[in-house]
């Protein structure tokens, strides 16, 4: 069935990881009397082994939920789910245009988080009505009056007005959801408007093909409807039109307002990508929805099959992975340490590690990876270009930027940070930020407890550990969030590994220059520790350009064996042999030298002690 | 070319007086002297048994028959565990049998090991030269007592010149020690001491070998029960090292990664089987190979003495070494010999690799040789390793 427009409500849910976000929506659920008690299980919305296992929502989900108020009527509940990682911040916003309102749930133990306001500043900017909710109020360590003074600073609200509920007993969920038809706006549309749908998420499904979910904005959609895909240009008939309540369920009509999915023989999902507009491909809009944008990978890292005849085995699982998430990009790359592999793209570290681990668990092949690096730009030095040679180029491979004396200025990419920390911490934190190049944008003090830096950031310095060195220097107290600040112009330079006087280019690194030295010199005396002594020694060097800034020397090995070989002892050593043979084929040789996988990812973790 | 070198016999008596901690070879404690005379009148039995059932028994893909005789043996090897525990008559009737059952070359070489406390009296070594010793091999280790202590030898060092003495009055025509290097708390000094203590003595052949952490020893649990050192393979490599060159010095070259010997005293029964060659083996636990099948006898010395009065099965298990098997072999052992091994005996090799090895000064790639140099000695099995394909 479907629903007049001022019946129905779209709502996100804003929350920071573990602040209850799914139990509250599966409580919605039952309240809702979607999901029968039997059937229910924890994270109803979550789908993806992976994202249950972490316990974090990467795809967004949507569902429907029929909901009848005390005071009569019935009303139309479509529960947005968002991703809840800063590497997926474009999707969040997305998924809230798709929306009018949104619940800021807030743990009443924990307080607000960094992600959590930005996710809020996203909201106020979408336009979306904010409903503040204090959650967990059934712990002892709850402070409800504390947090809600919080928030109501934050949002300039009454502490009064803020609900609270427990997700866990369900208390106050009923309540919540009165508010909801209560507060947030029925969505507007243009009646006599061109069809148009905001994609806020697609999924690669084996059998049907990519399922695109959609949030109509004006027109309608049905089954065997031409469809176009505005950004890719995509078009077919829609096959199946459905909406999710919580098992999909087809409908024949999707109007203003409504939520729901399609599919339309769409073979990948970067065809139907996120943020792109739907529109009838017989009479189209003109005019897209705003706020489009090209997926844009922000870390990338070279991954190499550790068996060369693994090649094209890993060309068809990123082939296939890349079909159900197009956010990541890959291209074939040569290494000469690593041979052939791909460089790829990724949103964030988080991302990184997803699909590696997809790759792992799904596929099965044993990889090295590459210290993950960002993008440059680099402007070459005029005198010295070749006939024909762009004036700038594009680096997402360190291997790959030209000699120091070739470049006139290199571009890496910044974010604005925003982190929120008790403020016995400000010093810590501080003191973080500026040994990361951080520059101080502002500070500001929420409450008299809490604080809010914003800086500017290189993107280079946060991906790898930042995080966890500011959860350790706040004992886990503050939080992180950060949104791309373009790029600028820093004096930077590659550092180059030698191992046996043979440059690794895997082993490539670009830093700034003031840190060139230490990092050299870190790095290195990692390697020493990380590749076995070999069969005679092994120099390993840093260097920029020509010039070595730090050396050590892997000693020989200077005996390997046996003492005695009589009799039995040729089979026991050969068969030791032979396994020691395939212990080979899982490393990497270099210049003679068996570099075994974790050295690779050495980069890392230097520095860290 | 030379020759295919003639065929041996390893024969294994496990008895020991007190099994020492490092040690990981087939060895049994506590036994009585009509234990002992049992074995011996078994290890005789065997060797008739596998002498009556010709090659054919222990060759792959023929037919065990009648009428196919052994070739002629160059040498025989009475190895242990401490053979000399053994009367020395039932020993010297051992030797006898295997004379009466398999063809023996005119030259052959008789080897039997001996923990030197075991052999200071001439008198009891005569009988074993007139059944066909020719070299007593004895297992000095030292002559430091704080290293024998640390090894748990029973014998103090002076026992060690009296037994030697003592084979060459009763006319051992080679005498042979064994010595080990890199015990823990070993000083250099002890290490130059104990070279020297043999070496005045007057032998013919050391074996100086590093002290191994084998596993499953009394020694590897209390080195993994932080109670004792492990050895270092650094300090190991230094006093190989010093071995090189003091018994250089001496005048005994050294064939092998742990041997040395005076011109014509290599021990012909190893030296073959870092050849390739094939040898029988009979007695609790002994390894045979012949034209690329490997056995070995049951292990446990009880089992192994039913099994041949009748009752049972003697062979333990047995494989057949594979060409590709038998390259890794061959480059395993030949690379271990300082004549090394040529190159169609390990073809196809890592080329490469190979480069890199001759390059760091280790190997030697000569008229289609390939032969470890005397720093390459001390790393073959690392070499063998980066040579395989």
């Amino acid at each position: 069935m479907t629903y007049p427009i001022e019946r129905i409500r779209n709502f996100a849910i804003i929350a920071h990881i573990d602040h209850g976000k799914s139990t509250l929506a599966d409580r919605m659920l039952q309240l809702t009397e979607l999901v029968e008690a039997r059937a229910f299980r924890d994270q109803y919305l979550d789908r993806m082994d992976l994202e249950r296992e972490r316990g974090i929502t990467i795809k967004a989900q949507a569902v429907r939920m029929p909901y009848r108020p005390l005071d009569g009527g019935e009303y139309l509940l479509n529960l947005i789910d968002t991703p809840g990682h800063v590497d997926f911040s474009y999707e969040v916003s997305r998924a809230m245009n798709a929306c009018e309102g949104a619940v800021l749930l807030v743990d009443a133990v924990q307080g607000m988080e960094a992600q959590t306001i930005a996710n809020l500043y996203v909201a106020i900017e979408a336009g979306l009505e904010v409903i503040p909710v204090l959650n967990k109020i059934d712990l002892p360590a709850a402070r409800p009056e504390e947090i809600a003074a919080e928030i109501a600073s934050l949002l300039g609200d009454d502490p009064d007005d803020i609900l609270a509920v427990s997700a866990k007993t369900g208390e106050g969920v009923r309540e919540l959801l009165e508010r909801i038809v209560e507060r947030v706006p029925a969505p507007s549309t243009d009646p006599g408007g061109h069809t148009r749908a905001l994609i806020f998420d697609s999924i690669y499904d084996t059998y049907r093909g990519v399922i695109t979910y959609v949030r109509v904005v004006d027109g309608e959609l049905w089954p065997g409807q031409d469809v176009r895909l505005m950004a890719t240009g995509f078009h077919n008939e829609i096959d199946e039109l459905a909406v999710i309540s919580p098992e999909p369920k087809p409908v024949d009509r999707l109007g203003p307002g409504e939520v729901g999915y399609f599919t339309a023989a769409i073979k990948e999902v970067d065809q139907a990508r996120v943020g792109d507009t739907v529109t009838d491909h017989r009479s189209p809009t003109p005019q897209p929805l705003p706020g489009y944008r090209e997926p844009t990978p922000m870390v990338f890292t070279g991954l190499y099959p550790v068996d060369s005849e693994d090649f094209p085995d890993l060309r068809d699982a990123l082939e296939r992975l890349r079909l159900n998430d197009a956010s990541f990009t890959f291209e074939p790359e040569t290494s000469v340490a690593l041979g052939f592999g791909f460089r790829c793209g990724f949103l964030g570290m988080l991302h990184m590690e997803i699909i590696s681990e997809r790759l792992d668990r799904e596929y099965d092949i044993p990889l090295v990876a590459t210290a993950p690096n960002v993008r440059y730009e680099v402007d070459l030095e005029e005198r010295l270009r070749q006939p024909g040679e762009d004036s700038s180029l594009v680096v997402s491979n360190p291997a790959e930027l030209p000699a120091p004396n070739r470049i006139s200025e290199i571009r890496e990419p910044v974010v604005e940070g925003m982190i929120i920390t008790p403020s016995t911490y400000v010093g810590a934190v501080m003191q973080l930020c500026e040994s990361r190049r951080g520059q101080m944008l502002k500070m500001e003090y929420i409450t008299e407890e809490r604080v809010e830096l914003r800086y500017q950031l290189p993107l280079a310095e946060i991906v790898f550990d930042f995080f966890d060195r500011l959860k350790s220097q706040t004992r886990g107290y503050a939080s992180l969030d950060y949104e791309p600040g373009g790029l600028i112009a820093a004096d930077l330079v590659r550092v180059d590994i030698l191992l046996n006087n043979e440059s690794v280019d895997a082993f490539s690194s670009i830093v700034h220059r003031d840190k060139a030295y230490e990092y050299g010199k870190a790095m290195v005396a990692k390697l020493r520790e990380l590749i076995p002594r070999q069969m005679f020694d092994v120099p390993v060097q840093a260097a920029i350009g020509s010039k070595i800034i730090a050396r050590e020397t892997i000693k020989a090995r200077r005996k390997d064996v046996l003492a005695k070989c009589y009799g039995g002892d040729v089979t026991r050593k050969r068969k030791l042999l032979e396994r020691q043979k395939e212990g080979k084929k899982k490393m990497k040789s270099v210049g003679a030298v068996d570099i075994p996988q974790e050295a690779f990812v050495a980069a890392l973790s230097v520095g860290e002690d | 070319m030379r020759a295919a070198p003639r065929p041996g016999l390893y024969l294994h008596v496990p008895f020991c007086v007190h099994r020492c901690g490092y040690c990981d070879f087939n060895v049994a404690t506590g036994s009585d002297a009509a234990l002992r005379t049992r074995y011996a009148a078994a290890l005789s039995r065997r060797v008739t048994q596998i002498a009556a059932a010709g090659p054919g028994a222990v060759e792959p893909g023929r037919l065990a028959g009648a009428g196919d005789p052994w070739p002629v043996f160059g040498s025989v090897f009475i190895g242990g565990g401490t053979p000399t525990l053994l009367d020395s008559d039932d020993l010297a009737g051992i030797l006898r049998r295997v004379f009466a059952v398999l063809p023996m070359a005119p030259d052959v070489e008789v080897t039997v090991e001996a923990n030197p406390e075991t052999v200071t009296d001439a008198g009891a070594l005569r009988p074993l030269v007139d059944a066909g010793l020719t070299r007593l091999s004895l297992g000095a280790q030292s002559t430091s007592t704080a290293v024998l202590d640390q090894l748990e030898r029973r014998h103090d060092p002076d026992t060690v010149p009296r037994a030697i003495a003592a084979a060459r009055a009763a006319g051992v025509d080679q005498v042979a020690v064994d010595l080990i290097y890199g015990t823990p708390g070993e000083t250099d000094e002890q290490w130059r001491r104990s070279l020297a203590d043999v070496l005045d003595a007057g032998v013919d052949h050391v074996s100086a070998y590093a002290l191994t952490l084998a596993p499953n020893t009394p020694y590897a649990r209390e080195v993994a029960a932080g109670t004792k050192a492990a050895p270092d393979d650094d300090v190991a490599a230094d006093r190989m090292e010093v071995a090189a060159s003091v018994l250089a010095a001496a005048g005994l070259e050294r064939y092998e990664v742990s041997n040395w010997a005076r011109s014509g005293a290599r021990c012909r029964h190893n030296l073959s089987t870092w050849r390739g060659g094939d040898y029988l083996a009979a007695g609790a636990g002994a390894h045979g190979r012949w034209a690329g099948r490997r056995w070995w006898e049951i292990r446990a010395t009880s089992a192994w003495l039913r099994g041949v009065e009748g009752s049972g099965r003697v062979v333990g298990g047995s494989e057949i070494v594979d060409s590709e098997q038998h390259r890794a072999e061959r480059l395993l052992t030949g690379l271990r010999i300082t004549e090394g091994v040529t190159r169609d005996e390990v073809a196809p090799i890592d080329e490469a690799a190979l480069g890199t090895l001759v390059q760091a000064g280790l190997l030697v790639d000569e008229a289609g040789r390939l032969r470890a140099t005397r720093d390459g000695l001390a790393r073959v099995d690392g070499m063998a390793l980066a040579l395989l394909p």
